[in-house]
């Protein structure tokens, strides 16, 4: 067996060797009022477990891992697996221990809730 | 000889160029895809896979946000229609800032390599993708002979 074909057997047969899957940006809806941001992100067929959201330093990272249990042979195949990754920036006014997310029909709903200094605030005008 | 290796430069500039431009072709074809997320419910149709497993035929359907109430199924033979639409799901009292999310109506019929059993066919809608089991009809199915 000559070098080459020992490199390519070893690659093979290598553990650390993942299929990478490709990484896509879900489409969102991003909404506020005056108490947090809301946001919107398409993902269908990824579980919960397999959804990360993450904030640091001012960038808020979605992450979610769709793998597909097939059975049989594809016929057609439009959507595969794929990351859903998107990142963006938040400011720094949103409370972070507050964040908190729900996945309903593979739609990812994210409240970002503002801290209470950064809520607007109703002055009262005295009348002197 | 000074001349050349300025040509040469030109060369490796030009070659960088490319590669840079290679380089932004996959960025281009990430966001291409992921524009394609957009279109599969706003441009009328979810994407779709299909599946032959021998005595049954599955349909993966993606559709983020719709719930079970907004969707039809219909088969006949070897017709099969999804239609359905997806409502906005916008709060109220929430000023917009993004709205990538398509809100409308949808159908899609497929012809299947065969027919299906009308009557055996389950749906399933779970994290926004509809699964179809479609056992094939009788007729359809793979007869084993045995040899005398």
């Amino acid at each position: 067996m000559d070098e080459r074909t020992e490199l390519a057997k070893r690659e093979e047969n290598m553990m650390e060797k993942s299929y990478e899957i490709p990484a896509v940006a879900p489409v969102v809806d991003i909404f506020e009022n005056d108490d947090e941001i809301l946001l919107h992100a398409d993902m269908p067929g990824v579980a919960k477990e397999n959804i990360s959201v993450n904030i640091d330093n001012g960038k808020l990272s979605l992450s979610g891992v769709r793998k597909l249990e097939t059975e049989g042979a594809a016929t057609w195949s439009e959507f595969g697996d794929v990351e859903f990754r998107r990142t963006f920036s938040v400011p720094q006014t949103i409370d972070v221990g507050k964040v908190n997310a729900e996945l309903k029909e593979g739609v990812l709903k994210l409240h970002l809730p503002k801290s209470e200094a950064a809520k607007p605030r109703q002055i009262e005008i005295h009348a002197g | 000889m000074w001349t050349r290796s300025s040509d040469f430069d030109r060369m490796f500039t030009a070659m960088d160029l490319l590669r840079s431009r290679m380089n932004r072709v996959f960025t281009d074809y990430d966001r291409l895809y992921g524009k394609g997320y957009e279109w599969t419910v706003t441009e009328g149709a979810p994407r779709t896979n299909l599946y032959d497993a021998g005595d049954h035929f599955e349909i993966r359907a993606e559709l983020a946000g719709i719930t079970k109430e907004d969707l039809n199924v219909k088969i006949q033979g070897n017709y099969l229609e999804v239609s359905g639409k997806r409502k906005p799901d916008a709060p109220e009292g929430y000023t917009t800032h993004r709205v990538e999310r398509g809100t409308t109506a949808f159908s899609r019929s497929f012809t299947l390599p065969a027919d299906v059993d009308a009557e055996q066919v389950t749906a399933n809608l779970k994290d926004g993708i509809l699964t179809l089991i479609l056992p094939k009809a009788e007729a359809a199915k793979l007869k084993q002979v045995t040899i005398n």
